[in-house]
């Protein structure tokens, strides 16, 4: 399974992971990383090269960050500009995460990429109050 | 009908859980059997309503998904069956419905009930279920996702 490494700032990527292994279980193979009041893009580059260190790489790495073009996203394209066979996306919700930690064990980072942005935008969705039977009756 | 998965999960099309499990076995239907849901108009509503995209959510009796299953009009269609409890199982299998190997995603505790994983708890009736499940050589498997280890379920009862 490609390594999985969760961005944001402040908590926000350990409470992900602990409402995704609250659905899912233990997950293995993934890290979260938070960027703390006072820390810069400097110190979380290094937080992020640490959590790497823990997790196997043999599948590629995929980042997912809270905020486009926040520091968490931010640190994350700095290693992937130094660093093969990392995929970073932005705009993490709990849809997004269940997606990509619940596929089969071979999956790559950049097909991981894929499903991660299909599924948080799809997972973006509003409650229809006048009831529609759109069911096919069997 | 081809049957593509057979899961126990009491909360039944449960968003991202069923997606993944969906496209995974590639199903065209997912068919809730429920006597109690089936004649909830409600939950039968929401149930429909997050079904994942192109794929048929039905929500029936389990009288009626033994009929579906039987109707040659389905005969190549590729279905997942949600069940909330064994017994349901139990009664679709007594049916003639030939199932061979049930997924077990989620049975949530409640009173009276004992917890075997975190996700599975049981009560007698469903012990009592899954032994005649059991008995009739039908793989019993504990899994939330895919990606998890099957866990035998007989092996913690």
């Amino acid at each position: 399974m490609a390594a999985i490494v969760i961005g944001t700032h402040g908590k926000l990527a350990e409470a992900l992971l602990a409402s995704c292994e609250m659905i899912c279980g233990p997950r293995e193979n993934i890290a979260a990383v938070t960027l703390e009041p006072g820390e810069g893009v400097d110190g979380l580059v290094g937080k992020y090269k640490n959590a790497l260190s823990t997790l196997d790489r043999n599948n590629g790495v995929l980042f997912i960050t809270d905020l486009f073009g926040g520091s968490p996203y931010n640190a994350a394209c700095r290693i992937a500009l130094s660093e093969e066979n990392i995929s970073i996306v932005a705009g993490a919700n709990l849809p997004m995460l269940l997606e990509v930690t619940s596929q089969p064990k071979d999956i790559q980072a950049k097909a991981a990429l894929e499903l991660a942005q299909s599924s948080g935008m799809q997972g973006i969705q509003v409650f229809k109050e006048v009831v529609t039977n759109e069911e096919e009756e069997l | 009908m081809n049957i593509v998965l057979a899961r126990i999960d009491d909360r039944l099309i449960h968003g991202q859980v069923v997606t993944v499990w969906a496209k995974e076995t590639k199903c065209e239907r997912i068919i809730v059997c429920n006597d109690e849901v089936a004649n909830d108009a409600i939950r039968k509503t929401l149930l429909t309503q997050v079904a994942p995209p192109g794929i048929i959510a039905n929500v029936v009796d389990v009288e009626k998904a033994i009929r579906a299953y039987n109707n040659p009009k389905y005969e190549s269609t590729k279905a997942l069956f949600l069940f909330t409890n064994p017994t349901d199982v139990l009664r679709m299998v007594e049916g003639g419905v030939p199932i061979t190997s049930v997924n077990i995603g989620g049975m949530s505790f409640k009173e009276g009930k004992k917890q075997i994983t975190n996700a599975v708890s049981v009560n007698e009736q469903d012990k009592e279920s899954f032994q005649k499940l059991h008995e009739k050589g039908i793989e019993l498997e504990i899994r939330k996702v895919i990606s998890d280890t099957k866990v035998d379920i007989m092996s913690l009862l």
